[in-house]
């Protein structure tokens, strides 16, 4: 109970750090009214709970589906697709304020549905193996084909768009927060559901397959809600790198193998996790800004490297 | 050793030792950059360019000169196969070691700073001087001198050029476009920044209250993040007070920098008075 409170406490501090601290100067009693405030921060703070959330909740579920500690929501090539998506609306000059988020949304819905078809080769079972070749090899030749029309076309504004990708939370508004709240439960309930079936795959299919688990439908639901919330995280705030990999490690650590405590501890580590390397992406060097994905890396690696060191210290 | 020798080459300047010395009058010129093609038009040698990058458009004259590729990585080859007694690079780390490269093949190739409108002057000067056109350089030299000297006017309006809008980036102290609007009589907001270009917050904008957002586009209408909601939050952006500048007058430091400024003088009037 006490580490639910502890992580309660610590994505409550984040909440308040982010909405409380930002480049602009905004005394403490003004917060609630100010403009700033209301319409820039508090929707951005929510935003990065809910991606990091979700990028933490994809990567636990991801992790357990191919059983491969290596995996993150972006393995599987969608930040590949969506980074083509991108580059394409860019390219083609498609115009709108929502360009862009649609184009990379739906250029991950297209590396997803190429992997999933590829994951299939083997007949009708999806084969964790595949799909994570398959990923890797989706995400390079999107790679490639999008390095090929950024050397081909007008330099500025795609190099513009590779920063979009590298990750970033300023296209929050409450318009965004408000798509993803109504997006994001609906994989995040089909996670949870698969919680139970999740821990038994851990076993290896076959084990899994005799305590009861229905693992074929299993897997592609796991891997289409994970998908899911992946292509609408980067949709909102480009690829933001390591939250998806290190949380779920992180909260292992502490929560153990079972999902059902370890996929919201998830959800919340890697929200608060987010709001914390966002805020100091914005505030570290104002008035510029950092890429978000930077500040995730440099904050989230060395918490892990301290706590795998104490994990290995409790298990020898 | 390799960083050594980059630096040794940048220390050096325009022209190291190992590169063959330029003629005294160049008659095959490629130039790799928009604004080193647009000086040699203004000089009057564009008959003299034989080759020049995909993104070098202006003047329209210049669209009959055969393309070579790209003015940043070049492409040594095509170059080459222009057969030039001169080529201008734009001066970069990685443009130097290109230079080099020239070099050995026995092509003289001179790099180029083109960020500032004081570099516009030197980069005259310089290529009147290769063309043998040293009137023309020196002329288009003490012009943008005289700009340069002109005391800037009382700022009229506070302004930020926003050239992206997702991570949101604006032009700061570095760059030659804050040149510009000072000269015009616009104070950018980020003139603090000391680079070009930076990313910032949208907060950040709002906090700084520009009058103006200013616009690198041939379109006049406003940009496409106008509409959107986290972008309302800056004043200037919900009164619709953008002013969008033409690529052709403001896409790069330029000869043209008097028009530039007194075209971004009358906007700015416009802007405040009504």
């Amino acid at each position: 109970m006490s580490r639910w409170i502890g992580l309660g406490a610590l994505v409550a501090v984040a909440l308040v750090s982010a909405v409380a601290l930002g480049p602009a100067h905004v005394a403490l009693g003004d917060l609630a009214s100010s403009e700033i405030v209301r319409s820039l921060r508090v929707p951005r703070a929510l935003l990065a709970l809910l991606v990091g959330g979700s990028l933490g909740v994809a990567g636990a579920s991801l992790q357990a589906l191919v059983r491969n500690p290596l995996a993150d929501p972006f393995l599987l090539g969608l930040s590949g697709g969506a980074g083509l998506g991108a580059v394409l609306a860019i390219a083609l000059h498609v115009a709108g304020p929502w360009a862009l988020p649609l184009a990379a949304f739906a250029g991950a819905l297209g590396a997803m549905a190429l992997v999933y078809r590829l994951g299939l080769v083997g007949g009708a079972q999806l084969d964790p193996r595949v799909l994570l070749l398959a990923g890797v090899a989706v995400g390079a030749f999107s790679g490639a084909i999008t390095t090929a029309i950024v050397s081909l076309a007008e330099a500025a504004d795609l190099r513009n768009a590779f920063l979009w990708l590298w990750g970033g939370l300023s296209g929050a508004s409450w318009d965004t927060v408000l798509v993803m709240a109504v997006y994001i439960p609906v994989p995040l309930v089909v996670l949870y559901a698969a919680a139970r079936p999740l821990d038994l795959l851990a076993l290896g299919e076959e084990p899994a397959t005799h305590l009861g688990a229905d693992v074929e439908p299993l897997k592609r639901r796991v891997y289409i809600a994970a998908s899911l919330l992946t292509a609408a995280a980067v949709a909102v705030s480009g690829v933001i790198g390591f939250v998806g990999l290190i949380v779920p490690h992180i909260t292992r650590l502490v929560w153990g193998h079972r999902h059902r405590a370890l996929l919201p501890a998830a959800f919340l580590g890697g929200g608060a996790l987010l709001l914390f390397a966002d805020t100091a992406a914005r505030v570290v060097v104002a008035p510029r800004e950092l890429p978000v994905g930077i500040v995730t890396a440099l904050v989230g690696v060395p918490l892990f490297a301290v706590l795998l060191r104490r994990w290995a210290g409790v298990r020898s | 050793m390799r960083g050594l020798l980059l630096a040794s080459v940048l220390a050096l300047g325009c022209r190291p030792a190992d590169r063959p010395a330029t003629p005294p009058s160049a008659h095959r010129i490629v130039s790799l950059a928009p604004s080193s093609t647009e000086l040699l038009f203004a000089l009057g040698a564009g008959d003299q360019v034989v080759g020049r990058t995909t993104w070098c458009r202006y003047p329209p004259a210049a669209l009959q000169v055969p393309d070579v590729g790209d003015g940043l990585n070049p492409n040594i080859e095509a170059i080459a196969a222009r057969q030039p007694d001169l080529v201008v690079l734009y001066r970069s780390p990685l443009n130097e070691t290109a230079a080099t490269q020239l070099g050995r093949l026995g092509i003289p190739a001179v790099t180029l700073a083109q960020d500032r409108l004081e570099d516009i002057a030197r980069a005259a000067r310089e290529l009147g001087r290769l063309t043998g056109r040293e009137a023309a350089g020196d002329s288009i030299g003490a012009v943008m001198e005289a700009l340069l000297g002109t005391p800037a006017p009382a700022p009229i309006a506070r302004v930020a050029f926003v050239v992206w809008d997702n991570p949101p980036m604006v032009i700061g102290g570095g760059s030659y476009l804050d040149q510009l609007a000072t000269l015009a009589g616009g104070a950018n907001v980020f003139h603090d920044l000391g680079a070009a270009s930076a990313t910032v917050s949208i907060e950040t904008i709002v906090a700084r209250n520009p009058d103006l957002i200013l616009v690198l586009s041939d379109s006049t209408a406003p940009p496409a993040y106008s509409t959107r909601r986290e972008w309302r939050a800056v004043r200037a952006v919900r009164e619709g007070r953008f002013i969008t500048l033409p690529a052709d007058l403001f896409g790069r430091p330029s000869p043209t920098a008097p028009a530039a400024v007194a075209a971004l003088r009358r906007a700015l009037e416009g802007a405040t008075r009504r």
